[in-house]
């Protein structure tokens, strides 16, 4: 009777692992490039387009660059307790060192520590300062501008322009990155001798603002600077339309997500607002061009912030890849510490005591459809600029 | 501060009266089959993208809120039977039955109308907000109030005036009995079940111009049914209408004096009413 | 098995049959850490199976549990270096502190309202360690978790760093756990929790408190859970916010289900065919969990015992065609 019972858990065994033991039998001899996303969950309307960008960048790029290298997407289910296991096993199973991603900051996060402990390389496509700031690693390098640039280049050009506004409001999402954001922000507005007229605190969750749109409304601002990022953002800017906001102030989205969010919440409601932008297919620069170019023959569409975020990613670790010669990880880091190279938003290049690239963040002004050029053409770039941490004032202690 | 207490009230009166339309079907449901139904926010998802397919394909937001919740609701009359099966279920049984159905609604979404959000346009004649003095309020959203209480106003009638509901009520109470009367159980079931649905299915065209139309907007109209039919009572039908209503101004009075805590603020309301009124509000005791 | 716990034999069977569960997993998995995770899921599930196998308790509950432990271990070792069985022992306490706390107040309603009133505090804890970020780490997670070696008096027992050391570390305590729980559900407190499950009133009219046992089960439960969440913090070298929020509790909840209640080795079957699954099909397709809701809908409808009945039905079966002996009956859905 015992036996029967070993059996059959041995049997019920085999079957479900069948797939597993076959995958491991095609792996193959490419260097294995792992991008983490949320393909899967609430934050797959962003996971998308950067699987299309990750996985182009690799069929592109790769034999451009002469390297054999394979592409391999792993689901995060947008939750760090859920990646990480999958990270771990990754690793484990099929040998893979370099690592690109993800949507959230929080997968990001204990991504850089996890890959670390696994003794491989990975670029960051997220936002949040401690990845190159109090969390930095010798193997984490990061693409996208931090909060603090987002903020410089947002805030203080726009108080420029708008000599008149000098009362601000912000929306402030209760978590990490809002606060940075709004600890930025405070800075400007005290340094720039603008009144901070209110804070709002929201919690990740919220879908509802109108309760808060009400309190702004009664603080009377001049600029509204909302600080939420992706599915809060567009629902906030929605409800403010709603609620006639745009007639009496001006709105800054300081981390805008781009073109999928454009075309989510449509130019009736987008007219007038201000962007920061990572970036934009517009932008006039030989490598943005050659990635339009790509995108529109390899996948039939316009390169949005998500794909080329996570594009660049690939693309630095490939170019690591090409300038190290060798596929060993501390040969790559090496390659990658302090390399200029041609990217989207122009000549840009690596720090090495933090692993910041150093970067282009644009602040864009909607208009509207009236003025739209095509269908794609939400808004204009108003300015543009490169602000990062000095190394003085950095929290990075890279060991 | 009185206008603008008196701005957040009308402003809970507003998302109240979409819970309620979440929550009642839920309620109903539960009262006369004793059927728990997890994938109740699959109805308020299903709503808010056919509303938003109808709208794509007519360019009438009105065919739209006409249009899904007719078909939301036809499709669990007509889908009923099926769900029949999970009646004789344990209520643990029809949770994890439920739970896999919402899952398989949620991805079915999905793979239709893939993961980025829509955006659904309130339509033309309702753009924009009124304005008392300091008091501005959303004409869209003063037509979800207007909708809500017609709607309230004829559930009541129809529950109160007309021999189904006459039926549903008692069904409430024993469903043996009223076959005891020689009355197909079975029929009523079905409509009921339809009926529930619908409403889910109208929140959802209601709320799509509000917050946009994305595929996971499910699990959220059911954390909030859940609250309102808890707080509300199970299975009573103005037990749904003062929790929606009361859970709306809890939400939106917290986000003035405490911005941070409105998304946990009903939850608290909720264990709290609770453990002092166990059936709820307005629950049969 | 009878209908009112476990006897003594049968409870042997399943703890060898663990024992060659566990010891066959990281052979026939394609990683370590996937075999760890499936164990910890094992330890998670026990503690829910007591809760709703025993007393019928669906408690939506068991991520504040697993939540809770998973912070004290963690904040243990980050903030106080302290060894593996310290940050373990405070996941315990911490576990069942919450527990007993949240006993007290969920176990006095019952059905739906019970479900609601866990789910609301499911709720409130997320937004307790959300809010709580200078402890927590908020969204961000707790980071710098290490694993520090299990040590005596200064001799180092067990270096936990390598994945295999870990994984003979979590094998130890599921098995511990199995056969703690095998010998509770088995003894006449057991016996006292199902009698409550059966008939609430009638075990109050024979002179039992059920409410007191009620907390005692959310306790072991609370404890057992806490400390799957304590080794699921080092397993990962960090602490999640979604190990404290709904979707954990559901995780294990499905697991506990899928796997059948009627005993303690349907959840042992659970977690691992849930963490396995989920681990192949998110590689083929991102859209896996269209498959995972087909199933639940499949077991609860076809099988409500559970993954466990569908293989008590084939070993009868088999048993009745080779060896021809009378077929036992076949394990029956305990609750209804």
């Amino acid at each position: 009777m015992k036996t029967t019972r070993r059996e059959l858990l041995a049997g019920a065994a085999a079957g479900i692992f069948c797939p597993a033991l076959l995958k491991n039998a095609f792996a193959a001899d490419a260097t294995r490039i792992c991008s983490v996303l949320s393909l899967s969950g609430p934050f797959s309307s962003a996971g998308k387009p950067a699987d299309l960008g990750a996985r182009l960048a690799v069929r592109a790029l790769a034999s451009k660059y002469g390297l054999s290298a394979e592409y391999v997407a792993l689901d995060d289910e947008g939750n760090p307790g859920r990646a990480m296991p999958k990270i771990i096993t990754a690793a484990q199973r099929e040998k893979i060192r370099f690592f690109s991603g993800p949507v959230l900051s929080s997968v990001g996060l204990a991504m850089s520590q996890a890959v670390a402990n696994l003794g491989g390389v990975y670029v960051s496509s997220i936002g949040a300062d401690e990845v190159t700031g109090s969390e930095c690693r010798k193997s984490t390098f990061r693409w996208p501008v931090p909060s603090y640039g987002a903020i410089q280049q947002t805030v203080r050009p726009l108080i420029g322009m708008l000599p008149s506004a000098r009362r601000w409001f912000t929306v402030t999402p209760s978590y990490v990155f809002g606060e940075a954001l709004l600890r930025n922000s405070k800075a400007i507005f005290k340094e720039l001798g603008v009144e901070h007229v209110g804070n709002i605190d929201h919690s990740l969750t919220e879908t509802e603002f109108s309760g808060h749109i009400t309190n702004i409304l009664a603080a009377k601002p001049d600029v509204i600077l909302v600080l939420n990022f992706g599915p809060q953002t567009t629902n906030f800017l929605r409800q403010a339309a709603e609620f006639g906001l745009k007639d009496k102030m001006k709105i800054l989205v300081a981390w805008g997500a781009g073109l999928e969010q454009f075309s989510e919440i449509g130019s009736d409601v987008l007219d007038g607002v201000y962007f920061g932008l990572q970036y934009w297919h517009d932008v006039d620069t030989p490598k943005n061009k050659a990635i339009v170019e790509l995108f529109r023959n390899e996948a039939n569409t316009l390169p949005s912030w998500s794909m080329v975020n996570l594009f660049t990613c690939n693309d630095l670790l490939l170019q690591g890849l090409k300038k190290a010669k060798s596929d060993d990880p501390q040969e790559v880091i090496k390659a990658l510490e302090g390399l200029t190279y041609e990217g989207p938003t122009g000549e840009e290049n690596i720090r090495p005591f933090d692993h910041q690239c150093v970067k282009e963040y644009y602040l864009a002004l909607a208009k509207p459809a009236s003025k739209k050029k095509n269908d794609a053409d939400f808004v204009d770039i108003v300015s543009s600029g490169r602000s990062f941490v000095e190394q003085a004032i950095s929290q990075c202690r890279m060991t | 501060m009185a206008s603008m207490l008196l701005s957040q009230v009308a402003n809970g009166v507003g998302i109240g009266i979409i819970y309620f339309m979440i929550a009642v079907g839920m309620s109903i449901t539960f009262g006369m089959m004793r059927f728990l139904n997890i994938a109740h926010g699959g109805f308020y998802l299903l709503g808010a993208y056919v509303g938003f397919e109808l709208v794509q394909q007519t360019g009438s937001f009105w065919f739209a809120l006409v249009g899904a919740p007719i078909c939301i609701g036809l499709v669990a009359w007509l889908s009923e039977p099926a769900f029949s099966v999970l009646y004789r279920l344990s209520h643990n049984m029809q949770i994890l039955a439920t739970l896999g159905l919402a899952l398989v609604i949620q991805e079915t979404v999905v793979l239709v109308w893939d993961t980025v959000g829509k955006h659904v346009a309130a339509p033309g004649g309702l753009v924009g907000a009124v304005a008392f003095g300091d008091f501005v309020y959303p004409r869209y959203r003063l037509f979800v109030i207007c909708v809500g209480v017609v709607l309230a106003a004829g559930l009541w009638l129809l529950l109160e005036r007309t021999n189904y509901g006459a039926v549903l009520r008692a069904g409430t109470q024993s469903t043996d009995d009223i076959e005891l009367l020689g009355i197909d159980i079975r029929r009523v079931f079905a409509a009921t079940f339809g009926l529930g649905a619908g409403l889910a299915g109208l929140a959802g065209v209601l709320a799509a111009p509000i917050r946009g139309v994305e595929p996971f907007m499910g699990p959220e109209a059911l954390a909030i049914a859940f609250v309102v039919v808890v707080v509300g009572g199970l299975g009573s039908f103005f037990g749904a209408l003062a929790g929606g209503l009361l859970i709306g101004i809890i939400q939106s009075t917290t986000s003035v004096f405490w911005p941070a805590a409105s998304g946990v603020a009903m939850y608290v309301g909720m264990a709290a009413i609770m453990l002092i009124r166990p059936r709820g509000l307005l629950g049969r005791a | 098995m009878s209908r009112y716990g476990t006897n003594c034999a049968q409870s042997t069977r399943e703890i060898l049959g663990l024992i060659a569960t566990v010891a066959l997993l990281p052979a026939v998995l394609p990683s370590v850490s996937l075999a760890t995770e499936c164990v910890i899921f094992v330890i998670a599930t026990l503690g829910c199976n007591l809760l709703l196998g025993r007393v019928g308790l669906l408690s939506f509950g068991q991520g504040i549990f697993f939540g809770a432990g998973s912070y004290a271990t963690g904040l243990a070792i980050v903030r106080l270096g302290a060894g593996p069985v310290f940050s373990l022992s405070a996941a315990l306490l911490l576990g069942s502190m919450v527990a007993a706390l949240i006993g007290s107040l969920a176990a006095r309603r019952r059905g739906v309202y019970f479900i609601m009133l866990t789910l609301a505090f499911t709720q409130m804890c997320y937004f307790l360690a959300f809010g709580m970020s200078g402890v927590t780490g908020g969204d961000n997670g707790l980071l710098g978790v290490s694993r520090p070696p299990l040590s005596f008096l200064g001799t180092t027992l067990l270096p936990l760093d390598s994945d295999l050391s870990f994984y003979a570390l979590c094998s130890i305590i599921c098995v511990a756990v199995y056969a703690l729980l095998a010998r509770v559900t088995g003894s006449p407190f057991g016996a006292v929790l199902v009698a409550i499950r059966e008939n609430e009133s009638r075990t109050f009219a024979v002179g039992y408190n059920p409410l007191a046992y009620k907390i005692l089960a959310f306790v072991l439960s609370g404890m057992v859970t806490a400390v799957a969440g304590g080794l699921y913090a080092m397993f990962l070298r960090f602490v999640p916010l979604s190990n404290i929020d709904i979707s954990m509790s559901e995780r294990i909840l499905i697991m506990t289900m899928l796997g059948g209640v009627g005993s303690l080795f349907g959840g042992v079957i659970g977690a691992v065919t849930v963490v396995v699954l989920s681990h192949l099909l998110s590689d083929l397709w991102s859209r896996w969990i269209l498959l995972l809701g087909l199933v639940l809908i499949v077991v609860a409808v076809c099988l409500p015992g559970g993954l466990w009945s569908a293989l008590q039905w084939i070993a009868t079966a088999l048993r009745r065609g080779v060896i021809g002996m009378s077929p036992r009956r076949a394990h029956l859905p305990l609750e209804k």
